[in-house]
């Protein structure tokens, strides 16, 4: 994702320090140009990066800093903390536990991959020895119980929907009712696409969370989606409880800095990663390596520790 | 009092610089890819370039005017796509005219679809489905229970239902199964062929070449990209290889490419409305249809005039 090039790119950027020949405001300023532009080209928040930039800014104070002090190794070590705040809200993702139902809500924009994503996740935990199941509660978009269902067959996951009762509400309650008698551990509820212009639909969402009380709520978010990423996930998380990320469609050319930016609006870790769109597509994420390997370099990696 | 305003000058690049670097990043913060902001204002600036300013003009609200007047063009049509029209000479002719949806995954296509069909039942059109997304599960299901409502909303005239659905399943070569559907509509005097395909990634080749595969062998009379008014930078990606994966996939000299846009989920994205210009900007073709909804009646045409103002704001 976001990685390979906007790494290399922020990489030269950071290496530009080690050319010149004074550090200076200049030099700085010409850095976090540099960076910046990568960052939006990647599809980053322009709040967000405007933030990072004021940040750097506001940490290098040239008149202030004392002789002797390594300017660039203090630049590139508050380069590197911002860009680490990107992706890592310094929290810890929900770990589902053995031998109890864990509910898992899928929630996210229309067409993100929630579908899709939910039965990935599904088989995830099935391959590793959970009893695993899914719920359809989207009664609204065409097609989708039968979506869910040919995919849960094809991967011989139990399920549950209906083709008769409209209320979604109902249909998770019921499901997850289902499921949580017959001691499944991993319960999965697909919900519809939806977005905050439409209160009838976030409300709709609310009372599925109320009615299925996750243990928790997934955010799907597309790697394509561009600057409208963070209002959208801001206001899923104040309706929810979201609680992760799940960043889809990154086996394409999308470097998914716009669905980073729900990391900072939700507070929530990306977990796991989509590659493509079949069932074993599907990655898991650990924000500490990810960040190593965003700037590919091992030693930029102890600077995060200081 | 009159600080600010500098007249009779003329401007140079190095004046326009701090403007134009403003109205980039404003650009992008409304969600235009960076590449296209970036070449925008950099045609605005070289418009200016060397001409003189107004005498109460200042050289921001200058810049700002052209790039209004720039963005305005853009988005405005050169060329009309006009469906029922040509649809219409299409069947004076005695065949049915054919038009084929395509995109990555997600934005919209099939929902799409649907409601361009309720619009032209609206209009008296009699219309065939083809369902080539024979991959995606659930896909030929989706269309089939748009079928049934659209033809619950409109029911059938002289014995023949509005709308129907070809299909064969999954798993089925694309290009074949549209064949068929469109000859299985010239047989029975349906209007128009709308047909569906499967979401695929640009840099996806097997998937692409399929698609390529579909357009030259079924010859459709248009070409629609679905792209979702959400996505960024990718726009531009997404639009360049989709035409270049039809030129270089179709081995034939006068490749058909995309004709023109469906422009979805514009109701999602309050004022980011950026990415109907990164979309003009790349392909110079007509946004056609603009989705507000998930409901039938969300289908829009493009108002350059309000895209424009919000980008301005
Ligand atoms: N290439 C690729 N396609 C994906 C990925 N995840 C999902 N898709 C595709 O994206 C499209 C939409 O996925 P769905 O799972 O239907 O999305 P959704 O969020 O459930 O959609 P709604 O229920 O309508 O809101 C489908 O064509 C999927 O095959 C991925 O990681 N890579
Ligand atoms: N809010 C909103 N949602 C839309 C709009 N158009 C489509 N959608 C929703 O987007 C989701 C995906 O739509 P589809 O029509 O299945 O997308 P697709 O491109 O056919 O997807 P694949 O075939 O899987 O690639 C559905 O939930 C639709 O209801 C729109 O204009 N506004
Ligand atoms: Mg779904
Ligand atoms: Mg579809």
């Amino acid at each position: 994702m976001v990685l390979a090039e906007l790494g290399r790119k922020i990489t030269t950027a950071l290496r530009s320090l080690n050319n010149a020949t004074v550090i200076n405001e200049e030099v700085l300023n010409a850095m976090l140009k540099e960076i910046c532009s990568a960052l939006l080209e990647a599809d980053v928040n322009v709040r967000l990066v405007k933030k990072l930039r004021e940040n750097v800014r506001g940490a290098i104070d040239f008149d202030e800093m004392a002789a002797g002090v390594n300017k660039r190794r203090m630049i590139q070590t508050t380069v590197f903390q911002e860009l680490v705040k990107l992706v890592d809200p310094g929290v810890k993702a929900y770990q589902p536990v053995k031998a109890k139902p864990n509910v898992i809500m899928f929630v996210g924009l229309q067409g993100s991959g929630k579908t899709t994503t939910c039965t990935k996740l599904a088989y995830h935990y099935m391959k590793k020895g959970w009893k695993t199941c899914l719920v359809c509660a989207d009664t609204f978009r065409a097609g989708a119980y039968d979506q869910l269902k040919q995919n849960a067959t094809k991967a011989r996951i139990p399920f549950y929907g209906s083709y008769t009762e409209i209320d979604p509400v109902i249909i998770a309650q019921d499901g997850v009712e289902m499921f949580r008698k017959e001691n499944f551990e991993i319960i999965i509820v697909d919900t519809s696409g939806r977005h905050k212009q439409e209160d009838s639909l976030f409300e709709e969402m609310l009372q599925v969370s109320n009615a299925v009380d996750p243990d928790n709520i997934i955010f799907v978010m597309d790697a394509t989606i561009g600057q409208a990423c963070e209002s959208q996930a801001r206001a899923f998380k104040e309706k929810v409880d979201v609680g992760s990320v799940i960043i889809t469609k990154l086996d394409g050319h999308a470097k998914g800095g716009g669905a980073l930016s729900a990391v900072a609006a939700t507070q929530s870790p990306v977990i796991f990663i989509g590659t493509g769109e079949h069932i074993d597509d599907l990655e898991p994420f650990k924000t500490k390596p990810f960040i190593s390997k965003l700037l590919g370099m091992g030693d930029i990696e102890g600077l995060v520790e200081k | 009092l009159f600080k600010g305003l500098v007249g009779g000058k003329t401007l140079t690049l190095d004046d326009m610089a701090p403007s134009l670097e403003k109205l980039k990043d404003h650009l992008i913060g409304k969600n235009v890819a960076s590449d296209v902001a970036g070449k925008i204002c950099d045609s605005v600036g070289a418009k200016l370039n060397g001409k003189v300013l107004g005498t109460f003009q200042t050289v921001s609200s200058t810049v700002k005017a052209a790039l209004e007047e720039s963005l305005l063009t853009l988005l405005r049509p050169r060329r009309q796509v006009d469906v029922l029209r040509e649809a219409l000479e299409a069947k004076r002719q005695g065949r049915p005219f054919i038009v084929t949806f395509c995109g990555v995954n997600g934005v919209g296509k099939s929902t799409n679809l649907a409601k361009i069909c309720f619009w032209l039942i609206e209009n008296d059109m009699r219309v065939l489905i083809a369902a080539c997304d024979t991959f995606r599960a659930g896909a030929v299901e989706q269309l089939r229970t748009h079928v049934r409502h659209l033809n619950a909303l409109h029911p059938p005239k002289n014995g023949k239902a509005f709308v129907e659905l070809y299909e064969k399943g999954y798993g089925k070569d694309a290009a074949g199964v549209a064949a068929e559907a469109i000859s299985f509509a010239k047989d029975s005097r349906q209007d128009i062929v709308l047909v569906d395909t499967a979401g695929r990634m640009q840099d996806n080749a097997p998937l692409m070449r399929s698609l390529a595969k579909l357009i030259r062998v079924n010859n459709p009379d248009l070409v629609l990209f679905v792209g979702e008014a959400l996505v960024g930078n990718e726009a531009v990606d997404q639009l360049v290889k989709f035409n270049t994966n039809l030129a270089d996939f179709s081995d034939e000299s006068n490749p058909h490419l995309i004709d023109g846009i469906v422009l979805t989920k514009f109701d999602t994205i309050d004022d980011k409305v950026g990415a109907a210009v990164s979309m003009a900007y790349i392909t110079g073709q007509p946004i056609v249809f603009v989705g507000t909804g998930q409901t039938y009646t969300d289908l829009r045409s493009l108002d350059s005039e309000a895209v424009v103002s919000a980008l301005m704001n």
